[in-house]
């Protein structure tokens, strides 16, 4: 049973991953600065908690509003570029906060050892969740929460008129600027919202694996970010749930289990080739998405 | 003189870069879509070479360096038919997806092939070198340079001496006028991929000699190089990939002699420069909407 | 819709798989359960570590098992996963094996993987709070300086470096008095290499009279090395370190021989003494020295090597350490006289992880492993040098001449 709580907070990190890159995919912006914001979650709330001894209930938080201030402020900039331009103009931003992290040293003594991060060498002993005794299904339990509150913020957003408003940039800036939509301030609160569900996810990460370092968080992570939710469909945020289980649960805990290890990343790949060959909207596409919400919501006109 | 001799480094090496560049640029000048799958394909293209190359020993180095161009032009229309003949036009980001899917795909084919070690592989004379006063310059540097600098030469000839780059070019600038015009979308995409990978596959080998080595590290290594190139050069440009490489090269080698660790950052820098100072790349015309 | 009704249902399916517990025989079998990298960069790692367990488990059988506390002989069984060389599927492997009847793992192959695992494992034994796994690791190939000291329920039989190089550089003081200066170069974003030299070559050699001309260095996934070979060409030292793996060691000693940088001797990182080595760059490598923690120089190697490589894997300093550590937990296991029973899963781990931790010494392949408070290892060792595309032992301390 305790595996399968691990699974869960695997799976509940990188659905929250996923939706950050979620909110800013709706605006049409392809964006591969998430891993840095989640970096800097990571960072700055193990931080707080193993070197100053904050609640994590405190260091979430503020993590979360860090990362949300360094993405709004990269809001800006980005607003200038699009398409390929972006995916590069993000990438290189994301690089530069990992070389940030990779030449970032700060330790203080703590008892007889030294903690804090350590350059190359990473941030040890972030064991902030097992000191406290809290066991597998407690931590599992913790991160869902987040998952849930974060989902369901995203999904009233979806069905309000934020989430309009969002996707109408996403699908043509023109028409949405020429209805008195605020273009600027539309991105850079999708790139603020997305930047701090990513210190969220951060802060976790950094808290369930007990140890960060730079190379965790390149243009691999990056990648992975927003290929949930492509790979999920925009149209729901259960799209991007069902990417998590589908890579984390399915391909990269379970094929192995079934077919042995070695062929895994062949198949990997070739099956992100083929379901968007097959749904090149997303597994949850808008079709599947209404029908969906039919099943929660009682549509108004049936 | 370090620094020009870094330099002299920097530009013959960003030849390389700029075939890789190229590559994406072409591409996306004709169906503006990225295919992130093109760098992978073009060292898998060098490692069919040195399987090649393994199997019959001996096999001349040219013959090395055009079996790994074709196999990668192979690899290119693979990839045209599995990322982005079947899928709608309209789903930017699912061809996107695709392309990442073939990227993994085509690194751990590459891992499997080489089990994770690095490989030797043939370089151009390797004992040769050439001294100009205190300058010194590697000759299979000069080789490089050269081999690309013909291959782009042969690129704009096809480009625009025959009908299919007249097609291809058309095709870039109204796919609808010249679906219009009797012109196959479907066979001029397919060229364009065979085209860049060809070239990619050249570069691939070339960048494995020169180095005497194969690794599975370098695909997503080329990719992100291949990508700063592409947007620095600005996006569907030839010449501004080609000046881009160089520029890449040169201020990589240049930073070199002073930080490795800083290098990339300067060259991330380098990028926000061009996108803020001019961002439509080096001979990009901006287009307001892509 | 069809097609997600079938998705979910296969997801479900798949969970449900997870859950399902093993069904226990009536032969007693004791699980050891390996991991490492058997994708990705370093999959040679994995691949190699999998068949030297295997070689081992083959043995073990073969003499009749393990005996157990009641005197009963139980069979090995020898799993093998792969964790991609990422963090969480490190973690999530473990986790699996915590819950299900493996006894005890080895691995992993990669450092970053070994860290957050360890801090995951509970810190100290006494500490009935602290709810960290209670499950004992024994690596074999993670590397980096210090890690076993995280969690006391980690344990490593690795190389250590530090006496490594200390060895190496006072050997040379005494045999090759004529060597006077040094060069570092290493790859700088990767942590081992790095501290290969910063922490270990670098402080080794100025102690033994060598003096330090300058440093150099790249990226792990570089490819031209012009720039610092030429700076190795200008400060021309006797002696030049490159603390690498085996691609860019390769790069660079390719890059010295056209420009013709010849130091009187090229001194190598530890993982780099393997064949990987020698496929990319016998040649320009020759006459290189490194210190390994093995070589087949006695008959008891020569064998286990013949055994590995039949089970398709080639025998170097870190497969041997899995076959090694497969057969001390072997006697652990059997010192420790655990009942191998479902019901006293949880205390069996508890017995071995002491055991292992009341080990003073261990029989290597090389000779006596002497075993460290802190749960690392301090193991024989050899200096090979490059010649003719093997490597060739050149001092056996055990064999002064």
């Amino acid at each position: 049973m305790d595996y399968l709580y691990g699974l869960a907070q695997t799976i509940g990190v990188h659905t929250i991953i996923g939706l950050s890159a979620y909110v800013v995919l709706q605006t049409g912006q392809v964006t591969m600065a998430q891993a840095a914001f989640y970096a800097v979650g990571a960072y700055v709330s193990a931080m707080l908690t193993t070197l100053w001894g904050l609640n994590i209930l405190i260091a979430i938080p503020v993590a979360a509003l860090v990362a949300m201030v360094l993405a709004g402020l990269a809001g800006f900039p980005a607003l200038r570029f699009k398409g390929l331009m972006l995916v590069v103009a993000t990438m290189a931003l994301g690089e530069a906060v990992r070389e940030f992290f990779f030449n970032f040293d700060y330790q203080i003594a703590k008892g007889d050892l030294k903690v804090g991060p350590a350059g190359a060498e990473g941030f040890r002993q972030i064991r902030y969740f097992y000191e406290r005794g809290w066991t597998t299904a407690e931590v599992a339990a913790f991160i869902w929460m987040f998952v849930i509150g974060i989902m369901a913020l995203l999904w009233w957003m979806d069905r309000s008129r934020i989430g309009a408003v969002l996707r109408a940039v996403g699908e043509d800036e023109l028409a949405a600027q020429s209805v008195g939509i605020n273009l600027t301030a539309v991105k850079v609160s999708a790139f603020a919202i997305g930047g701090a569900i990513a210190g969220v996810g951060g802060a976790l990460y950094a808290h369930y694996t007990t140890h960060v370092e730079h190379t965790a968080f390149g243009v691999l992570m990056a990648t992975f970010a927003i290929a949930y939710p492509i790979l999920g469909g925009l149209s729901s945020v259960f799209g991007t749930l069902i990417a998590v289980v589908f890579i984390q649960g399915l391909l990269i805990q379970w094929l192995p289990i079934l077919i042995g290890g070695e062929l895994r990343n062949l198949l990997f790949g070739l099956l992100i080739l083929l379901a968007m060959n097959l749904r090149p909207r997303g597994l949850i596409d808008p079709r599947v998405a209404r029908t969906l919400r039919g099943l929660f919501v009682r549509s108004p006109n049936a | 003189m370090v620094l020009v001799q870094a330099i002299i480094d920097g530009i013959l090496v960003g030849t390389t870069y700029a075939l890789i560049g190229i590559g994406f640029t072409l591409i996306f000048g004709v169906m503006h879509k990225l295919n992130l799958a093109f760098a992978a394909a073009s060292i898998a293209g060098a490692f069919a070479s040195l399987v090649a190359w393994q199997h019959f020993k001996d096999l001349p180095v040219p013959l090395v360096f055009l079996i790994s161009a074709a196999a990668a032009g192979v690899l290119g229309y693979l990839i045209y038919l599995t990322c982005f003949r079947f899928i709608p036009l309209k789903s930017p980001l699912a061809t996107l997806m695709a392309t990442v899917g073939m990227l993994i795909f085509l690194e751990e084919i590459v891992t499997h092939v080489s089990d994770g070690k690095a490989q030797n592989y043939p370089g151009m004379l390797p004992d040769a070198r050439w001294t100009l006063g205190p300058l010194d310059i590697r000759v299979d540097y000069i080789l490089v340079f050269a081999i690309s600098v013909a291959a782009m030469l042969l690129l704009l000839a096809l480009l625009y001496r025959t009908r299919l780059g007249i097609a291809t070019r058309a095709v870039a600038q109204q796919p609808v006028a010249a679906q219009l015009c009797g012109i196959s979308l479907d066979r001029t995409n397919a060229a364009t991929f065979v085209m860049s990978g060809v070239l990619g596959g050249l570069a691939g080998a070339m960048i494995g000699s020169s180095a005497e080595l194969l690794s599975n590290l370098l695909p997503l290594q080329l990719t992100v190089k291949g990508l700063i190139v592409t947007v620095i050069g600005g996006l569907g440009s030839i010449p501004g990939a080609i000046v881009a490489g160089l520029l890449v090269g040169a201020v990589e080698k240049g930073v070199e002699t002073w930080s490795v660790l800083a290098r990339d950052l300067c060259v991330m820098l380098l990028i926000f420069v061009f996108l803020v100072a001019k961002p439509a790349g080096i001979f990009g015309k901006l287009n307001v909407r892509d | 819709m069809k097609k997600s009704a079938l998705f979910l249902g296969a997801c479900a399916l798949a969970l449900a798989g997870f859950a399902a517990a093993p069904a226990s025989s009536q032969q007693r079998v004791i699980k050891i359960a390996g991991f490492g990298a058997k994708t990705g960069p370093v999959r040679s790692f994995g691949v190699n570590s999998e068949a030297a367990m295997r070689a081992a488990a083959a043995e073990i059988n073969a003499k009749g098992g393990i005996k157990l506390a009641d005197g009963k002989m139980a069979k090995v069984e020898v799993t093998f996963d792969d964790d991609r060389c990422q963090a969480e599927d490190g973690i999530n492997l473990v986790r699996r094996y915590a819950s299900s009847d493996v006894l005890v793992a080895v691995g992993p192959t990669c450092s970053n993987v070994a860290e957050p695992l360890f801090g995951i494992l509970q810190k100290k034994v006494s500490d009935e709070k602290d709810s960290g796994l209670r499950f004992p690791i024994f690596t074999d190939v993670a590397v980096k300086a210090g890690l076993a000291q995280i969690s006391e329920w980690a344990f490593r039989n690795t190389p250590n470096e530090p006496l490594l190089y200390d060895a190496l550089f006072k050997y040379l003081q005494a045999k090759r008095p004529e060597l006077k200066t040094i060069m570092g170069g290493k790859e700088g974003d990767f942590a081992h290499s790095k501290a290969g030299w910063d922490a270990v070559m670098k402080v080794a050699a100025p102690k033994y009279g060598m003096n330090i001309v300058g440093e150099v260095e790249w990226k792990l996934t570089d490819t031209t090395f012009t720039t610092q070979v030429r700076e190795m060409k200008a400060k021309n030292p006797d002696v030049i370190a490159i603390a690498a793996h085996p691609f860019t060691l390769c790069g660079v000693v390719k890059e010295m021989a056209r420009q013709g940088v010849k130091p009187k001797l090229i001194i190598g990182l530890t993982s780099s003494s393997s064949m990987e080595t020698m496929e990319g760059c016998a040649r320009q490598v020759e006459g290189a020295i490194i210190p390994t923690t093995f070589a087949p120089v006695n008959p008891e190697a020569k064998r286990v090597a013949g055994l590995i490589a039949k089970q398709k894997g080639s025998a170097d300093l870190h497969s041997t350490a899995a076959w090694e550590n497969v057969i001390i937990l072997k006697s652990v296991i059997e010192a420790a006289k655990i009942d191998g029973k479902p019901e006293t899963l949880a205390a069996d781990r508890r017995k071995v992880r002491d055991a292992l931790a009341a080990l003073k010494e261990t029989q290597g392949l090389l000779g006596v492993t002497k075993r460290t408070e802190d749960r690392e290892a301090i193991k024989p060792f050899v200096f090979v040098t490059a010649k003719g595309g093997n490597w060739v032992v050149s001092y056996d301390p055990t064999k002064p001449n």
